[in-house]
């Protein structure tokens, strides 16, 4: 089931600025460019992206950038103290009236999982702890990407990296919750297949003052091992098999964004991808499937009080109507 | 010294041809390096690689400016000026392109070296069923046109990298055949010593301010100049009589290489899609085909 | 012995394995991710026992591994670049810990801007950390280093870190001819770690790491620490006659390449030596007598040496991989330096600036550096470094810029 919908029902309905041009040197069929380019069509115009190295720090390449928008490059580790520098400093100027309204910037961190998850995550904790106003967006591809796909803390169970040891312990950080337990004034998860429900999150998010975080599994054909054509089918899989669950947390108070009415089998999703073949080549292991199996079920039958459909209403300026 | 350039599309599989060529005359007990160019392997996207070997020690490293050959995997690199597969091609004894026996595509391209074409694509493709893993062909004819690396040596360094690859003993034994193959059939061209490349002006860089001096971008979007177009191995094409508007093509685009006319159909930018068909796979009435681009996949 | 082709990243490898590390933690970076990789590999499928361990940073990572070595185990760690000024400030902890470890650093430029090719700003960054630092120009010499490296690292006399360098992409990625050593040939050469200082067990308590706020026990702690990267020299001329006699390759703190008699001499270090060593050959083939020392081991300065090598040559040029904003060349002024220390004085000693980023040297700016260096006079005066840039890359840089909505009359405002 889904959540009503209140500024957009349907995809033709999503603005048609686009503020990234083609002519990226990224990966054909990259699922964080996809996110981003979503993203930034619901954020609008003038936007600042702070980035940390990563597969999208190579968008901007001299003499190019496929951005319309503003840019800057940090460092892996502290692109949110990036943010906070842009930030304050367009505070000072704006509230010494020095710079017009119409010359205020949103703005974003862009950075991947292992960024986000590893070295970054202080760097982000202390901005999200000083309640800094800016939007986050992680593209989790679920491993460090750009230098060629090692393990990172958002690796999967099971999924093969290029330095992964013990493949069957290694376990994913559970992102929202860390994130969560700081209290940002929004927190989501979305994926590019459900653009619909991205650009509801992001609509929903601008009248909240504070960080704003998006979480996005971001399909990887490079990483993952699969045919680039087939990149929208397995975001679309993740959501339907549970794996990725679609939610927010306004104030803290979790809501799934969509629930599937019947969860496909978690081996859809994964039979696909090279980074999964152990587990299906030369025999299916059923030990290790099911156990992946029962903590998906578990985390869906884990469902309880505050993670409802229907949270109580938090104190904002446009509480969500739901 | 021999210097080897190799150029083909991220897949095609010209690091693999680089190593068995390096490997090759390593097992000829030469003095060699190879090297792939720096960077992401996109597929689709311009690769190039490199392999030298002499008797002497080899006092060179990095990419080779002055190719004594040039090793070209697909055709429509020749059209692609990024890709500037024909980089210093005066030195250059010959100019091997993997495309059918006789291709006139010297006046096309403006190859001036001595042309040499042969169709490892199709025989890959009778062989092994895929067209796209080329590295035993065009390493063969590499190591042919040199002249200085046996067949022995060629098919042993063949078996050495794609064991290394982990390739099954079925697919080993495919690509010895196709380089065998090659090997027979072409003939070794004349190499004359190459002129070392120490033209070239130097000059002293001043103070040039700090806009020019910062590595800053004052021209917004402008990466639509460069064509990944080129990349692109299918073409999807719209059936307009099918499309019924929905838009969800243009949503699912990573590259944002659909556009929406004023009338509500959406229109492909060849110079920009990079080909990865996820638009083929979500409009809902199937109505984008795909054709080849690349011959060689 | 075999001998294979490989890849400098897949050398630095094969030399942690020969050395028998027990203990590898890891970040990855580029270009440096193949030696990891290849660890990792090699720690799954049993070739190597011990532990293969991925850190959140590179600053964990060394913090990882200087504790491990704290703690008696060999460990080895390799980066590059970003990670290695990330990691900058562990560097300085575990040299003043003077425990012995063994770090591979993948030269690459440094950002901003954010770039992939080589140059030394990496590793000189570490120069002053206490870190030995070995340099090399091959890839059989990054595996030979990485071996000779532990010998050091663990000689009693210096009970230090050693970073083994080389440069991305030109030595990383490249393959080359190279022997890789019997196991036990390796294990004769590096037998196994007994660390000289107390570490840390149950048994004997030891604070390490420990805050010193008084100046003068602070200098006496830091002059040890110089003390000690001094000795590395001893225990390197010590190692390096085992290895000749194990191995048969002879190994030097500089490498001096065709000066004898030379007037010229050009100093360099790193792969990109290689190139000089061409130009080298040209010129003495046109009966020009030049020759070309490579700085091999850059800490501890081999001062003494590089004046004597350099005392009878008419004119010096060192061609830098780095450029210290403000100053220059960092090796010219060690070198310059070093021969003032030693009375040698050149009548002709002249910076050059070259390959940074990867830029090549092409033979044209070899011709350049020669042509300065015998049309210089004694009298001329102190000169500026002088960057290696040609014509056509001038062109491109126009190119790019205008590309990138940039004109000249915009740069003047
Ligand atoms: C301090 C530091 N260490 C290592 C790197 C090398 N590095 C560049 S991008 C990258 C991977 C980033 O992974 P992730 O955040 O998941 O983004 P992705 O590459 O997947 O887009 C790494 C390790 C760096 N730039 N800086
Ligand atoms: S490696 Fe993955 S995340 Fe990075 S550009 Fe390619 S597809 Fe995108
Ligand atoms: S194939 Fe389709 S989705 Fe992919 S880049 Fe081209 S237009 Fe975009
Ligand atoms: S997805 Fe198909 S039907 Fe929808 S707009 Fe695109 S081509 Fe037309």
């Amino acid at each position: 089931m889904r959540v009503a919908r209140e500024h957009f029902k349907s995809p033709k309905g999503l603005p048609v600025e686009e503020y990234l041009t083609p002519g990226s040197p990224l990966c054909a069929g990259c699922g964080g460019l996809t996110t981003l380019r979503l993203m930034h069509k619901v954020l609008g115009e003038n936007v600042v992206i702070v980035n940390a190295a990563g597969c999208m720090t190579l968008l901007a390449t001299f003499p190019f950038t496929p951005l319309k928008s503003s840019w800057l490059y940090t460092t892996m580790a502290s692109a949110s103290a990036g943010a906070q520098g842009v930030r304050d400093a367009l505070d000072i100027l704006r509230d010494s009236g020095r710079l017009p309204p119409q010359e205020d910037l949103q703005v974003l961190v862009l950075a991947g999982d292992g960024s986000t998850y590893d070295m970054g995550l202080s760097s982000t904790s202390s901005a999200i702890h000083r309640g800094l106003d800016f939007w986050y967006l992680c593209y989790d591809n679920e491993a460090y990407g750009n230098t060629g796909f090692q393990l990172s803390s958002a690796s999967p169970e099971a999924s093969h990296t290029s330095t992964s040891i013990d493949l069957i312990h290694q376990r994913k950080k559970d992102l929202f919750e860390i994130w969560r337990a700081h209290h940002p004034a929004y927190l989501a998860s979305v994926s590019a297949h459900d653009a619909v429900d991205l650009a509801e999150k992001v609509e929903r998010a601008r009248s909240l003052r504070g960080p704003k975080l998006f979480l996005s599994l971001a399909v990887c054909p490079t990483g993952w091992g699969f045919d680039p054509e087939w990149g929208d089918e397995l975001a679309h899989l993740a959501v339907e098999t549970g794996v990725w669950p679609l939610k927010e947390a306004v104030a803290g108070v979790v809501r799934h964004t969509y629930i599937p009415n019947r969860f496909r089998p978690i081996a859809d999703y994964l039979e696909p991808q090279r980074r999964f073949r152990h587990l299906f080549q030369p025999h299916r292991n059923e030990a290790v499937l099911a156990q992946m199996q029962a903590e998906v079920d578990a985390y869906w039958a884990g469902l309880g009080t505050e993670s409802t459909l229907t949270p109580r209403a938090p104190e904002t300026e446009h509480a969500p109507r739901v | 010294m021999i210097r080897i350039r190799f150029h083909g599309r991220g897949g095609h599989g010209v690091k693999t041809a680089g190593r068995i060529v390096g490997t090759a005359a390593f097992l000829a007990s030469l003095q060699v390096q190879d090297s792939p160019v720096y960077g992401a392997e996109r597929r689709g996207a311009p690769v190039a690689a490199f392999t030298r070997f002499d008797s002497a020690p080899i006092l060179e490293r990095g990419v080779i400016d002055s190719p004594d050959l040039i090793v070209i995997a697909d055709e429509t690199l020749l059209a692609d000026a990024g890709a500037a597969v024909l980089a210093g091609q005066t030195s250059a004894a010959a100019v091997f392109v993997n495309a059918p026996a006789g291709a006139r595509l010297n006046e096309k391209y403006q190859i001036l070296p001595p042309l040499v074409t042969w169709d490892i694509t199709a025989r890959t493709q009778a062989v092994l069923g895929t067209a796209s893993a080329l590295s035993a062909g065009l390493a063969a004819a590499a190591a042919k046109l040199t002249g200085l690396i046996s067949a022995e040596h060629l098919l042993a360094a063949v078996r050495e990298e794609l064991r290394q690859l982990r390739a099954t003993a079925d697919v080993v034994d495919k690509n010895v055949t196709i380089a065998a193959e090659v090997f027979d059939q072409l003939s070794t061209v004349r190499f004359a010593p190459a002129a070392s490349g120490i033209a070239g002006e130097v000059l002293t860089v001043g103070y040039e301010g700090v806009n020019l001096g910062t590595a800053s971008i004052l021209a917004p979007g402008n990466a639509q100049q460069r064509n990944t177009g080129t990349w692109r191995v299918e073409r999807p094409e719209i059936d307009y009589d099918v499309c019924t508007r929905c838009g969800l093509c243009q949503l699912g685009c990573p590259d944002g290489a659909i556009k929406i006319e004023k009338n509500g159909f959406p229109v492909i930018d060849y110079d920009h899609c990079k080909g990865c068909m996820i638009c083929a796979q979500v409009c809902p009435l199937h109505g984008i085909a795909r054709t080849k681009e690349v011959r060689s996949w | 012995m075999v001998r294979q082709l490989l890849t400098g990243n897949a050398a630095a490898a094969w030399g942690a394995r020969l050395a028998r590390a027990e203990y590898v933690p890891a970040f990855p970076i580029t270009p440096q991710t193949e030696i990891i990789e290849t660890l990792a590999d090699w720690f799954a499928d049993g070739s190597m026992p011990g532990k293969f361990v991925t850190l959140d940073s590179e600053h964990s990572m060394l913090t990882a591994a200087g504790a491990a070595a704290a703690t008696g185990v060999r460990t080895f760690a390799a980066t590059s670049s970003q990670g290695l000024v990330y990691a900058l400030e562990v560097l300085y902890s575990v040299a003043g810990w003077r425990v012995p470890l063994v770090l591979v650093n993948v030269s690459r430029g440094l950002s901003a801007p954010i770039t992939l090719g080589p140059d030394h700003n990496d590793v000189l960054a570490a120069r002053d950390t206490g870190f030995v630092q070995l340099h090399a120009e091959t890839c059989q010499e990054v595996l030979d280093s990485v071996l000779l490296a532990y010998r050091i690292a663990e000689d009693a006399r210096v009970s230090l870190p050693v970073l083994v360098n080389l440069d991305g992409f030109f030595l990383s990625f490249t393959r080359e001819p190279v022997e890789i050593p019997e196991a036990d040939r390796a294990r004769e050469f590096l037998g196994d770690f007994t660390p000289v200082q107390p570490v840390f067990r149950a048994s004997r308590p030891v604070a390490q790491g420990v805050a010193v706020l008084e100046g003068g026990l602070y200098s006496y702690f830091r002059y040890q620490m110089h003390r000690a990267v001094q000795n590395a020299v001893a225990a390197h001329t010590a190692a390096a006659t085992d290895f000749e006699r194990l191995f048969g390759r002879r190994y030097g703190t500089i490498e001096s390449y065709r000066l004898d008699g030379a007037d010229v001499a050009l100093v360099m270090a790193g792969s990109f030596t290689t190139k000089a060593k061409a130009a080298v050959e040209r010129w003495r083939s046109q009966g020009r007598r030049v020759g070309v020392l490579r700085l091999r081991m850059v800490r501890p300065f081999p001062a003494a040496e590089i004046a004597a090598t350099l005392a009878g040559c008419r004119a010096v040029g060192v061609i830098d991989q780095n450029l210290s904003p403000g100053l220059g060349g960092i090796f010219f002024h060690e070198v310059a330096g070093a021969l003032a220390a030693h009375q040698v004085q050149p009548p002709v000693l002249r910076s050059f600036i070259g390959g940074l980023g990867g830029k090549d040297i092409s033979q044209a700016e070899f011709d350049h550096v020669l042509e300065t260096l015998e049309s210089a006079h004694a009298h001329d005066g102190p000169h500026e470094a002088e960057l290696l840039f040609t014509r056509t890359e001038w062109d491109q840089v126009r190119n790019r810029l205008a590309l990138a909505g940039k004109t000249w009359e915009r740069s003047a405002t």
